[in-house]
């Protein structure tokens, strides 16, 4: 694993305190607004704990593209890259090009120009945000003023669309992955029969605990019928990796 | 900077939206400046320069594949995501597989109306919570990291595909009386688009199908919206 300048730790540490402070201020800013307009503060902690909980399971592969990322860029360029917006297979793909792009050169300066190119590849959406969002955002409001049903309609579409578009990927890609796992450039190999599975017990507890939630007047669980069918579907994947591998 | 900006309580919704805008606006310069600076000084340290040669050979597939995807993702979640949302999550990632999700999460369990203040002070709150958590366990995670790092790879690599289907299914449970209506028709058009692809040996990849899902249904719903059965 390549080692890290002592500057990288310092800037990362920097970044991840800034990240933190950002959050805590937004944090505390609608707690204030939220208690101004009138929600219960049984409703704001609900709604706290279980979007902690709910974002201790998908954090993980974070952790472990880290781990994957820092054998090919050092432990600290992995931990800032994967602390502000990016992704692994992100990561990895521009990792490649560049060391692809350059064999034979000093292995230094490979991984600062991948680097330079992960940085430049990923600021799209905060110099959008930073320039333009606020008028976009006074353009969407003058709509949902005038027409409030289209909004709605838009917004609606959108998610549905989010949805769609993610879950009709997961359920093609799997049936054309059946016998055939595809390996990715991280090394991370996913078979289609695994996800399948897994999609389909997600599927199947979040419906269980909508019956407990209904029929037995258990309300507690809405709060972690998400987090429920997501750690049972990854239960029963691991359990179900070594079969097909 | 005003003190007020960030100490005073808004009396109204738009003086809150006003002053989400202007802390996100100077949280993301920020961080912009700071995420720039890496590379900068990671170059003054190892006293070299980037390799222009491979930096220009290697752009184009950066800027087809993720600079302007990041835009397009910045205008099509935004009316999702919420002020406050859109520029944390602008700057924390992970938007469709962890913020986004525990966004809808939180919305479901406070029962909000559809672009109702509530829903958004929700969503900003999810967020900023969720990006706290993540945050922090990916600093918790260094030092197991550093001393076992092939041990822990080896051992939870072969799960990590897997959290993107186990969220979705239950998420997708979760919505479907809100979503069925406009949903429905857009996933069937999806599902084919996918097949199409797959079988040409073109995957588009989750990223790419979420902006052609929205655009399928951003279509569908004008369609209904023109014959008034919205």
């Amino acid at each position: 694993m390549p080692s890290t300048f002592s500057i990288v730790w310092i800037i990362g540490g920097v970044i991840v305190l800034a990240v933190l402070v950002m959050s805590i201020v937004f944090l505390i800013k609608s707690i204030k607004r939220a208690k101004a307009i009138g929600m219960e503060t049984s409703t704001i902690k609900k709604i706290i704990t279980s979007s902690a909980v709910f974002s201790i399971v998908p954090s993980i592969p974070i952790v472990i593209g880290v781990g994957i990322l820092m054998s090919f860029v050092g432990m600290g360029i992995a931990w800032i890259r994967l602390s502000v917006i990016g992704a692994l297979q992100y990561e990895i793909f521009a990792q490649q090009l560049v060391f692809n792009a350059g064999a034979g050169i000093d292995p230094i300066q490979l991984i600062g120009t991948s680097l330079l190119l992960m940085t430049f590849g990923i600021v799209s959406g905060p110099i959008f945000n930073a320039i333009a969002y606020k008028k976009y955002q006074g353009k969407l409001a003058s709509i949902q003023e005038k027409n409030s049903k289209l909004m709605d309609g838009i917004s609606g579409a959108l998610m549905g669309g989010m949805l769609s578009g993610m879950i009709s990927s997961i359920i093609v890609t799997a049936i054309f992955n059946f016998n055939n796992p595809i390996t990715d450039k991280a090394g991370i190999t996913t078979y289609g029969e695994v996800t399948l599975i897994a999609l389909c017990t997600s599927i199947v507890l979040m419906a269980l605990c909508g019956v407990v939630l209904k029929v037995f007047k258990q309300k507690w669980i809405e709060n972690y019928a998400l987090p429920i069918s997501m750690l049972g579907a990854m239960a029963v994947a691991y359990a179900c990796v070594p079969l097909f591998a | 900077m005003k003190k007020e900006l960030f100490t005073k309580v808004a009396s109204t919704r738009q003086e809150h939206n006003e002053q989400m805008h202007n802390i996100g606006r100077l949280f993301t310069w920020i961080a912009l400046v700071l995420i720039m600076l890496v590379p900068v000084l990671y170059f003054i340290q190892a006293k070299t320069w980037p390799n222009w040669k491979v930096f220009v050979a290697a752009l184009p597939g950066v800027v087809g594949a993720y600079f302007i995807v990041g835009f397009i993702e910045a205008i099509s979640y935004a009316p999702l995501l919420g002020t406050g949302g859109q520029y944390l999550s602008f700057i924390t990632g992970n938007v469709s597989n962890l913020k986004l999700p525990c966004a809808i999460n939180a919305q479901n369990i406070a029962k909000t109306e559809t672009g109702s203040e509530e829903q958004e002070i929700v969503t900003t709150i999810s967020i900023a919570v969720s990006s706290i958590v993540t945050t922090l366990i990916i600093i918790v995670g260094l030092i197991p990291l550093a001393i076992f790092q092939s041990q822990i790879v080896d051992v939870l690599k072969p799960i990590s595909p897997y959290i993107i289907p186990a969220i979705f299914g239950g998420l997708m449970i979760a919505c479907m009386a809100k979503y069925a209506k406009v949903a429905l028709i857009p996933f069937i058009i999806c599902v084919i688009i996918c097949v199409i692809t797959e079988a040409l040996n073109l995957g588009l990849g989750q990223t790419v199908m979420i902006l052609v899902g929205m655009v399928v249904s951003g279509v569908f719903t004008a369609i209904l919206y023109k014959k008034g059965k919205l």
